[in-house]
């Protein structure tokens, strides 16, 4: 089940140093073709359909295209995220349209103090993790 | 100067560190934010991802649950006693107990960060640490608006970690060991998939957190599906491949996962059965667990836990399908008819939308594939189909790596040799679908277990201040052997008209399928309904001895290539392993995942004990071993195999 890119939409993330599609792809199937610059799924037969590249394009030039060894023509899911939500449209094969909408995050994007309130390293040797200063551990 | 490096000659670089992270997955992002905590000022610690550490690994797409939360309802032991019994009698306690009492700390991290954890009635906006309720969809499971679980889980590990200390796109290949020391790790060396370098790592400690493997076996779907597997494509079985190189102890590598899930697109099945009390049946209307009670007592005493074990379900799912009951149905129709009866119209509004979002958040395949067969679950129920086989240590599975556990436990002394989470091989841990012998830890639990490593690893790295990484194999002849596929290529690519088909190459892609065929017809695949006998097992040695032969001859003609040379390398390693396991394992533990048809009986007396493998790195002779299983917690399994 392949993403595909349409034409006019890609702009090859306008030549910069790095394509966001090839850059977020888990599986290294997004390339640009920097002739055209345009960017195409190189191996469709191995895409997770995770839809990574899909969320970060910024120029929502990427689809998925339901695998056609197994799933009648038609349907489609398209995502659209922001930093706090993401919008899903499922269109169906006989037309029927459904959308949600889901948080996908509590705080702003970049806001992450992974040390900030946190307590400072305990004894190396014991067992707890350094978030868990002052609890004590059970065992068996 | 960038420009004087091509292809065919790479950059080497080297660089030195203390600590070394392989995998940016849940457990390697644990141990990137525990790590930098307890390392003393100067110590240099480094995180390599083949992908990008925001979307790699299992959790990329999300996951709409998080798996492993112990809450105020449950006790380690609880845990302890489930994940013994789903995983039919044969799992390390130490480790799984001591992942079930940290786990919930790492769960608060994720909710501090920002994920979105669903709350009971009463509880909204309290947090969990702070006693807020969390939405149980199963006694350990709790629900999560999970679209963005895995940005926000790198999100801390790249700031904790530093970005100048992640390489991104880096595909490790082989560990290197100590010339000095023996069965000392010294580092490990990769390929850039995005410029033309070698990369050459030296460290004190390295954690090998590189995920579990999946197409190892030929998949259900050939065509453009291939990639919509269940367990995420790219986790090519580098952990196991590369530990058995480095000749670490490998334990339970015949164990494997054959989920059962919705047909084609794999989507997963928990919420239905335990959120929306879905129910399953044959073709004919029958429930198949009920009906084959018979079949599975033949399993006792396993068949009678608190929840029948994933593999015993699948065995009476899979008796249906063979003697031509299917198709096995998920009867959603019917589960939310009896929630609407119960509900409001708004109520079940909200709750198709929850159905469609376990979907959308983890695998949106799944809603791609209802999308496109008009399949609406409130009218049509959905097919189940078991899968293709996949090897893992973190989910229902239980392969991997054997390792040393914590030393405050009343486990044998044989458990605890080492530094917590650390393999054979001095120096190298790992954790999450790395560490074996202790499935169900999930997103959270692997998460833990790398915070758990990372702790040990900077101690570690304190007792062992003056080691002086030097390599034991010369630097030169593997750095030519990583790059044989692209010298394969260039020297005969023009020999004939098209250069896909060459009598002088193989593609990795042809690779992966020879593997895939020979695993799915001798190792128990699906076409054989998961059956396979010593004799069989023999064959498929042969088979992947010939194709060990053949990988020096596969061919990259671009970075990309030369990725799936190796990644496809690591799959034959992992399956070799996985085959000596199932052929010393003389009978059937696990019945609806693999069947030894010459010897189909759960064997109690013989086998309730670790099947243990090593590899010697330097002659290749395998030794596989038995070590005994000791209950650290009372099993109610155990005890009524003793009545
Ligand atoms: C479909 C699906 C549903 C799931 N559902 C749930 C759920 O509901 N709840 C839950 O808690 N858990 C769930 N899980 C399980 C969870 O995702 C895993 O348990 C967890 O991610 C394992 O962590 P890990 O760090 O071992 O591996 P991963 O998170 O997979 O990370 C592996 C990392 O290694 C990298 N890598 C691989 N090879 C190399 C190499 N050679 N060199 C360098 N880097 C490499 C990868 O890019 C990746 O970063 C699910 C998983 C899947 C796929
Ligand atoms: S991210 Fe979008 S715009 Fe950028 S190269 Fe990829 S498809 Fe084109
Ligand atoms: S959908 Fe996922 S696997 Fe497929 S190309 Fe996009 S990022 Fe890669």
């Amino acid at each position: 089940m392949p993403t595909f890119v349409w034409t006019d939409k890609c702009d090859g993330c306008k030549g910069g140093e790095v394509a966001a599609c090839m850059y977020i792809c888990p599986h290294d199937l997004m390339k640009l073709d920097v002739a055209r610059m345009k960017a195409y799924n190189q191996e469709p037969e191995q895409c997770w359909e995770c839809q990574c590249c899909v969320k970060a394009c910024p120029r929502q030039a990427i689809e998925v295209r339901p695998g056609a060894d197994f799933v009648p023509m038609g349907g489609a899911v398209i995502p659209l995220r922001t930093d706090n939500a993401i919008l899903w449209t499922i269109k169906f094969r006989d037309g029927e349209v459904k959308r949600f909408k889901f948080p996908v995050r509590t705080t702003p994007v970049g806001s992450i103090d992974p040390y900030g309130n946190k307590p400072a390293a305990g004894n190396l040797k014991d067992q707890l993790l350094f978030t868990e200063a002052g609890k004590s551990l059970p065992t068996i | 100067m960038a420009e004087e490096y091509t292809f065919k000659n790479p950059e080497i670089v080297e660089i030195s560190t203390d600590i070394l992270i392989i995998g940016g997955g849940m457990a390697a992002c644990g141990a990137a934010f525990e790590a930098p905590r307890w390392a003393p000022p100067g110590t240099k610690i480094i995180l390599v991802d083949k992908a990008a550490v925001d979307r790699s690994g299992a959790v990329a797409q999300g996951l709409s649950a998080i798996n492993t939360y112990i809450g105020k309802d449950n006790t380690p032991e609880d845990y302890v006693r489930m994940v013994h019994a789903d995983l039919m009698g044969i799992t390390r306690d130490d480790l799984v107990y001591d992942v079930g009492r940290h786990v919930d700390d790492s769960v608060y991290l994720f909710e501090e960060w920002g994920l979105p954890i669903w709350k009971d009635k009463g509880s909204e906006g309290v947090a969990l640490k702070d006693g807020g309720k969390p939405v149980r969809s199963g006694r350990w499971q709790i629900m999560i608006n999970g679209e963005s679980y895995k940005t926000i889980v790198a999100e801390a590990a790249k700031k904790a970690l530093g970005i100048r200390n992640i390489f991104e796109h880096v595909f490790i290949v082989k560990l290197l060991l100590d010339k000095n020391e023996p069965n000392r790790l010294a580092g490990a060396i990769g390929v850039s998939v995005r410029d033309y370098k070698v990369y050459v790592f030296k460290c004190n400690a390295a954690l090998l957190v590189a995920g579990g493997a999946v197409n190892v076996f030929r998949p259900r779907s050939l065509g453009e599906g291939m990639g919509r597997t269940w367990y995420p494509v790219w986790n090519a079985g580098s952990t196991y491949a590369m530990a058995v190189e480095a000749g670490a102890e490998m334990t339970m590598m015949e164990n494997r996962f054959v989920p059962a899930r919705f047909k084609d697109g794999y989507g997963p099945v928990g919420a239905w059965f335990l959120l929306f009390k879905s129910k399953a049946t044959n073709g004919f209307g029958e429930d198949y667990v009920k009906k084959n009670a018979n079949l599975l007592a033949e399993f006792a005493p396993y068949d009678k836990a608190a929840t029948v074990p994933t593999c015993l379900r699948n065995h009476a799912m899979l008796k249906e399908m063979k003697e031509g009951r299917g198709p096995i149905l998920m009867d959603t129709p019917s589960a939310m008819k009896a929630l609407a009866e119960k509900m409001t119209p708004k109520e079940v509004k909200h709750l198709e939308a929850e159905a469609w979002e376990d979907f959308l958040d983890m695998c949106i395949g799944q809603a791609a594939f209802w999308a496109g067969m008009n399949i609406r679950p409130e009218e049509t129920p959905s097919e189940l189909m078991p899968t293709e086989p996949y090897l893992l240590g973190s989910h229902s599975g239980c392969c991997g790596i054997w390792v040393s556990g914590p030393e405050d436990l009343n486990s044998p002394a044989e458990w605890k040799w080492g530094y917590n989470r650390m393999t054979t091989v001095k120096g190298l841990f790992s954790a999450g679908d790395g560490v074996g012998a202790s499935g169900h830890k999930f997103s959270s639990g692997s998460h833990t277990e790398g915070r758990i490593a990372a702790k040990n690893m900077v101690r570690f790295v304190g007792d062992n201040k003056s080691f002086k990484p030097e390599f034991k194999q010369d630097l030169k002849a593997i750095i030519e052997e990583i790059y044989r596929p692209v010298r394969n290529y260039h020297e005969h690519k023009d020999k004939t008209t098209a250069e896909d088909v060459n009598p002088f190459y193989i593609l990795p892609k042809m690779f992966q399928m020879r593997l895939q065929k020979a695993m799915d017809e001798y190792v128990a695949g699906v076409s054989t309904f998961y059956q396979t006998n010593g004799i069989l097992l023999k064959q498929g040695l042969h088979l992947l001895n010939m194709l060990k032969e053949d990988s020096v001859n596969m061919r990259a003609k671009d970075l990309h290539e030369l990725l799936r040379a190796w990644e496809n390398y690591h799959r034959l390693r992992t399956a070799e392993v996985h085959l000596r396991h199932i052929m010393f394992r003389e009978e059937t533990r696990y019945p609806g995942f693999f069947y030894r048809a010459d010897f189909p009986k759960l064997d109690e007396a013989n086998w309730h004990c670790f099947v243990n493998s090593r590899m010697d790195p330097d002659t290749g002779e395998w030794t596989l071993m038995k070590k005994p299983w000791v209950g650290l917690v009372e099993h109610t399994t155990m005890k009524k195999a003793a009545e």
